[in-house]
């Protein structure tokens, strides 16, 4: 249908339309007109991407000038593809309605193993590998020791696409990973740096988080794309944890081991350069004392893991003196190393600030802050004047000089913490150096500062002011979006009791109670024999889970849950939980029914939807609140109480309660699908805790399902299955939460569709 | 001695049997093993009794052929001739093998299927006893449009029944129970060993090796429920265990089945992730323990527990499909994808493109352009969501004969004028409106009982019975029509009639009885 936003034409690829799917892209509208940045949630399963992509596509076709790209950002690699699938739906439908094809590009962006076409490396495993493999075959020293000596291998599609492929841009069209494939091989062409290539002259970019938050990867993907592009963040709930991760810095003894390993390469190939070559040194030399800035331009296929965010006014700079001649560089590092060493030797826990540190590094080493902010750059260089060809191998050095870069450059935001030894053990000695950033809003700064419109979005982002907070901007636009339901398919219940009245709870105190244990085992079981196909029952971490599968089993549930339904766990191993879920699919599939048991925070509650049969009812096995005894989270408290004025608890429960809310929305994934949401601890039905729910499942929760028994939870449960059971036709949602073109129009809908979107 | 004048077919020397030395001699219609020395047999079966010949496994240093008798013993010979013992038995079980089956008695053979058929069906069998005990019909007219059936299209109608799957919980069912002095008992059942080897395919090969040359059945499920195999919580201490190979092979098909990786890319959480942080960057909140040495021995149990239960789940769930995979649809989907094609891309992208359009689908969004169905329409629905109530009346009065009537009363009411010249005696008031008053005469309709209430079930039983044998003879009857063989005339008329007359007279004699009864 074509739909009239504000005056915005905008063509929608569906016959009918949700009526807060109006309402988004009214708001959206909005932040685009505003050339602001903009926090939007809305329930999963209501067409969130299509209304996104819908209004974008057709405010690039009205003003050409005013938006010229959209970069659109994703999690994971299926959900990229999604994205670019529904992109070729609604391109097909322009070009339904429309009748000309029009010259739009689009392309889905991923990494070299996602994209790679070259037979023997695109046959390693992983991504790493792959990296190094490629890199060895393409970088540009490689490639011209090719003229001189053709038996040493290149690769012929990176050839192939550096000869022609950049002359001819890619022709206009939807390109999925897949599609990038066919394409490069149809053509001979590389297509991973193809679509590096492309991206820039591309209409709609999609691609994952990091390729814009990660410092090291962004500056070599995503500098240049144009100031007017929109950027879009979807399931951004987690978005500051992306930020915090890219800039953090973990050193291990054995990474300063490596780190030493690879100094003393560099010092032998230094010297044997030296006796070879020593122009090449002298040049390198040349070019550092003219700046930078020069030496910032190198080919593309040359990634060193480039520098984590440098200011710009270091570029203009030269690097300093002392540690411009390779060997002095190399002494330098040798010394800056020696010095973490014996950091590590320590025998008590410290914590510092960057400055504390530098000035500790002065006092005994005499390094002095400058060269260490070079440090980054000045390695990059070595290590392309010394050829070095598997960048892998040097993934310690690499790690260390960057740590130096990041230490001496931000003197807030980050906290330095040495531990002797874990928590858990006490006697081992494993020496940890966590260089932690603790303020998310370094590592996104650049996006807010460069692009003209940046909007955040996911299912659950409550509450919404906390996220323009921790991540430092001012959005124009926040909104909260309700899922209109013809009948209420989602049915949250809290539990707070055993049918023998023992209060339910994962907090510390009642973790290892036996009662407690019990009661989650029996809620289980009852809950398996009530509902159909899958069940999806989430735990609040990995040690818990173990513990109570492992007490469960003692107790004999286990056994009687099997009567009802197969069992699947969750472990620590990704391809042996990969096959669990898929065994579990199958079960759900072929009528059986299973229970899936997972953990809150892991890879399963993040990435996969359990639609439909797949999952009916979810249980959320007391509050998923992180391990708060970790000390790099403890300094993030007090960094966020003492700069954002976020206090410990609010941010603790606001973190617990975006996770739960996270696995709770893996069973509901449309209007059509139904599930029952069980929060098994007392602690949901406090205000605090149920306030930071997202509003559409906040807005389901009756008084009287608050503190439920075991016996209660199955009793509205089984009537809440057997109502959803019912046949369930478009006819009932028309009018109600699904709309015709004409109803839209008319007076009283677009009243009500003012009051689905919840400002804050 | 009736032996010697038997044609014998083949004889094979230094066959062992009960330790002692001997000869076996296959003869055209009996096996027979005499020992050493004498001339007579000790052991003589009929080809017609033996059920089937089992043999031990190649590799065994006990070279064995084992006959099962239909009475269910079984007697084992041992190929004791050093080089050739192998060939010997080959040669024996070859010929028995071409040998057993003409012995199989055709006739017995329809007579169990019968006998199966009665049993497994109870109404066919009161069928049975209605019609042919009672001399309503012969057996061979019952059977005639039965079995001919059966027989004609499938000759063992255990192909149609459908594979039962296996209980997710069936190794709970063997929960010991305590025998009061300080020892365990495991209840076994056909079942559940049947279960247990078709999930654990290790197991049942272990039984094969096993049993009945090295342990008794009962030795070998005794050390099955002590092993750490059974166990699972406990920790392997690497005892001598004939379970800890199988524990290694399932160990191994796990990892297999975990290489093999998933068809379907959604559920694929390895290559969920786009980029990895490389080694060193980001926060590590639980540091994934690198050594062993740390992990304490419950955390390890746990694990194990974990691991038990996915891979009890994945065996269970393949036991189930195993069979049906044939005919089964879904075969379709996987077919396509079958083998390692976890590299190969060229197969991926069908089953990658058909998710990734399920996941991006809005079918409500959509006009349905599916051809029109006609929805189930529940007038109450409150009757499909609780079960079946009991019919209160057996007279329906539709909602507007109710409204009309009480129109009608109103209207009545309302018009009503006291003739007081012809009132009724205050008894007759007072006794009417005793009548009209709860549990009045009148009134007993409201708390009318319901028909199946009413009647006592074994009542209730026999006229279901009658019904059903009448319903049979009037099957019958039917069938015969349209008259075009003289056979069929000769049924309709002669017989038939008959039948249908003693059908009915029973009908008269037990509606009569009843009568009787009741009086």
């Amino acid at each position: 249908m074509k739909l009239n936003i504000e005056g915005l034409l905008v063509y929608f690829p569906y016959d009918y339309i949700y009526p807060e799917q109006y309402s988004y892209m009214l708001e959206l509208k909005r932040t685009l007109d505003a050339k602001g940045h903009g926090v939007l949630e809305m329930p999963s399963g209501t067409g969130k991407t299509i209304s996104l992509l819908s209004l974008i596509v057709a405010y690039q076709r009205a003003f050409p000038l005013e938006v010229t790209k959209l970069i659109y950002c994703s999690r994971t690699v299926p959900e990229i593809e999604k994205v670019v699938e529904e992109l070729r739906k609604l391109m097909e439908f322009y070009t339904k309605e429309t009748g000309e094809s029009n010259n739009f590009l689009a392309l889905a962006l991923s990494s070299r193993k996602n994209l790679c076409i070259h037979p023997e490396v695109s046959s390693l495993r992983f991504g790493k590998e792959v990296d190094g493999k490629c890199h060895s075959l393409t970088a540009s020293y490689i490639r011209a020791q090719h003229h001189s000596n053709p038996n040493l291998p290149v690769c012929r599609f990176y050839e192939e696409f550096d000869s022609v492929g950049r002359q001819v841009p890619l022709p206009a069209g939807i390109y999925n990973l897949d599609d990038l494939k066919a394409f490069g091989r149809r053509k001979g062409w590389c297509p991973y740096y193809l679509a590096r290539y492309s991206i820039l002259h591309a209409n709609i970019v999609v691609y994952s988080y990091h390729y814009l938050l990660d410092p090291k990867i962004a500056d070599l993907v995503s500098k240049e794309l144009a100031k007017k592009s929109v950027v879009v963040f979807d399931e951004a709930h987690n978005i500051d944890n992306v930020c915090i991760d890219s800039m953090s810095v973990n050193i291990t003894r054995r990474t300063l081991d490596r780190c030493q390993n690879n100094v003393d390469t560099l010092q032998n190939t230094i010297h044997k350069i030296k006796e070879t070559d020593a122009a090449k040194l002298r040049e390198e030399y040349r070019r550092l004392v003219e700046g930078l800035k020069e030496a910032n331009v190198a080919r593309e296929t040359d990634i060193y893991l480039a520098n984590p965010v440098l200011p710009d006014e270091i570029l203009q700079e030269a690097v300093p003196g002392s540690i411009r001649t390779a060997e002095h560089f190399v002494g330098f590092m040798r010394r800056f190393l020696e010095y973490l060493k014996s950091r590590l030797r320590v025998q008590h826990v410290v914590q510092e600030s960057a400055p504390q540190f530098l000035k500790d590094i002065f006092d005994k080493v005499c390094i002095d802050r400058k060269p260490l902010r070079f440090c980054a750059e000045r390695l990059q260089s070595l290590l392309r004047t010394l050829e070095i060809a598997d960048i892998a191998d040097f993934s310690a050095v690499t790690l260390i000089s960057n740590f130096a870069t990041l230490v001496s450059t931000y003197s807030q935001g980050f906290t330095i913490i040495i531990e002797p030894f874990e928590d858990r053990t006490p006697t081992i000695a494993n020496p940890v150096l966590h260089f932690s950033c603790m303020d998310p809003s370094i590592a996104i700064k650049p996006v807010f500062q460069r692009f003209q419109s940046v909007v955040i979005t996911s299912g659950t982002l409550s509450p919404l002011d906390i996220y323009p907070r921790i991540l430092d901007f001012r959005p124009v636009t926040m909104a909260s979006f309700t899922m209109t339901l013809a009948r209420t398919c989602l049915c949250p219940l809290i539990v707070g009791r055993g049918n023998d009245q023992v209060a339910l709870s994962s907090k510390f105190e009642t973790r290892e109670d036996f009662a407690v244990i019990r009661n989650y085992g029996n809620l289980l079981l009852e809950m398996s024999a009530i509902v159909p196909d899958g069940i999806v029952a989430f735990f609040t971490s990995y040690v818990y889970m173990e513990n109570i599968v492992a007490s469960w089993y003692e107790q004999g549930i286990l056994e009687n849950i099997q009567r009802n339904k197969l069992i699947f766990i969750e472990t620590q191993d990704a391809a042996e939980t990969s096959m669990a879920l898929e065994k579990y699919q199958e079960a759900c599939e072929n009528g059986r029914g299973a229970i899936l048991l997972s953990v809150a925070r892991g890879k399963v509650s993040e990435g996969i939807d359990f639609v439909h049969h797949y999952g009916r009812a979810v249980l959320m096995f007391g509050v998923p609140y992180v391990y708060t005894q970790s000390r790099i989270l403890k300094a993030r408290l007090e960094y966020l109480r003492d700069q954002f004025q976020i206090r410990e608890n609010d941010f603790l429960t606001f973190d617990a309660m975006r996770h739960a809310a996270q696995c709770v929305g893996r069973a509901i994934r449309g209007k059509t699908d139904y599930g029952l949401m069980i929060f098994a601890d007392k602690r949901y039905a406090r205000a605090d805790k149920r306030g930071k729910l997202p509003r559409w499942i906040q807005e389901h929760i009756n008084d009287g399902s608050l503190n439920l028994t075991v016996d209660e939870a199955v009793q509205l449960s089984k009537h809440f299955l057997r109502q959803m059971a019912q046949p369930f036709r478009q006819e009932d949602q028309l009018g109600l939460s699904l709309l015709t073109l004409e109803q839209l129009e008319s007076e009283e809908m677009l009243q009500k569709i003012t009051q689905i979107a919840h400002q804050t | 001695m009736t032996s010697l004048s038997e044609e014998v077919l083949l004889v094979v020397k230094k066959v062992r049997q009960k330790k002692q030395d001997g000869t076996l001699y296959l003869m055209a219609e009996r096996i027979a093993w005499g020992p050493e020395g004498k001339d007579r047999f000790t052991v003589s079966h009929l080809y017609a009794d033996i059920r089937c010949q089992k043999i031990s496994p190649d590799g065994k240093a006990k070279v064995q052929l084992q006959l099962v008798l239909h009475t269910g013993e079984s007697t084992t010979f041992h190929f004791a001739n050093e080089s050739t013992a192998l060939k010997d038995r080959e040669a024996a079980k070859e010929l028995l093998q071409q040998l057993l089956p003409k012995f199989k008695k055709k006739a017995n053979k329809e007579l169990e299927e019968k006998n199966r058929m009665l049993q497994e069906d109870p109404v066919l069998f009161q069928l049975y006893k209605d019609l042919v005990v009672s001399q309503v019909i012969s057996a061979e007219e019952f059977w005639a449009n039965r079995l001919g059936g059966i027989n004609n299209t499938d000759p063992s109608p255990y192909n149609n029944k459908q594979e039962v799957g296996i209980s997710g919980a069936f190794l709970a069912d063997i929960r010991p129970q305590t025998d009061g002095c300080n020892g365990l008992r495991y209840n076994l059942t056909a079942d559940i060993i049947e279960s247990i080897f078709r999930t654990y395919p290790a197991v049942k090969q272990k039984y094969s090796e096993n049993v009945p040359h090295n342990l008794t059945e009962k030795e070998f499920w005794t050390r099955f429920f002590q092993s750490h195999y059974f166990h699972r919580d406990r920790i392997n201490t690497g005892t001598q265990d004939i379970f800890s190979e199988c524990a290694k092979q399932d160990e191994k098909g796990l990892k297999s089945l975990v290489t093999q990786g998933v068809k379907n890319p959604l559920v694929d959480l390895q290559s969920l992730e786009d980029k990895t942080l490389d080694e060193g960057y980001g926060i590590c909140t639980t540091q994934p323990s690198t050594s062993n040495a740390n992990k304490s021995v419950k955390d390890s149990s746990n694990s194990a527990i974990i691991k038990r239960f996915n891979h009890h789940s994945a065996m269970v769930l393949a036991a189930g499909s195993r069979r049906g995979e044939l005919a089964s649809d879904q075969a379709s989907e996987t077919s396509s994808t079958d083998g390692n094609s976890r590299d190969s891309d060229f197969f991926q992208p069908p089953v990658k493109k058909v998710k990734l359009q399920e996941a991006i689908e809005f079918e409500d969004l959509q006009r349905e352009n599916r051809p029109k169905t006609v929805p189930l329409n529940l007038k109450k629905s409150d009757r499909y969501a609780h079960g079946p109530v009991p019919l209160q009346s057996q007279q329906y009065t539709t909602s507007q004969d109710i409204i009309n009537s009480v129109n009608y009363i109103r209207h009545e009411m309302a018009n009503y004028k006291p003739s007081l010249t012809q009132v009724l005696s205050s008894t007759a008031a007072t006794s009417a409106i005793a009548a009209l008053s709860p549990g009045g005469v009148l009134m007993q309709g409201g708390a009318q009982q319901a028909i199946n209430q009413m009647v006592p079930t074994e009542v209730q039983g026999e006229l279901k019975h009658l019904y059903v044998a009448a319903g049979e003879l009037l099957r019958h009857f039917w069938s015969c029509f349209p008259v075009n063989t003289p056979f069929l005339e000769e049924k309709l008329t002669g017989h038939l009639e008959e039948m249908l007359q003693t059908a009915y007279s029973k009908f008269q004699i037990w509606q009569t009885r009843r009568m009787m009864r009741k009086t």
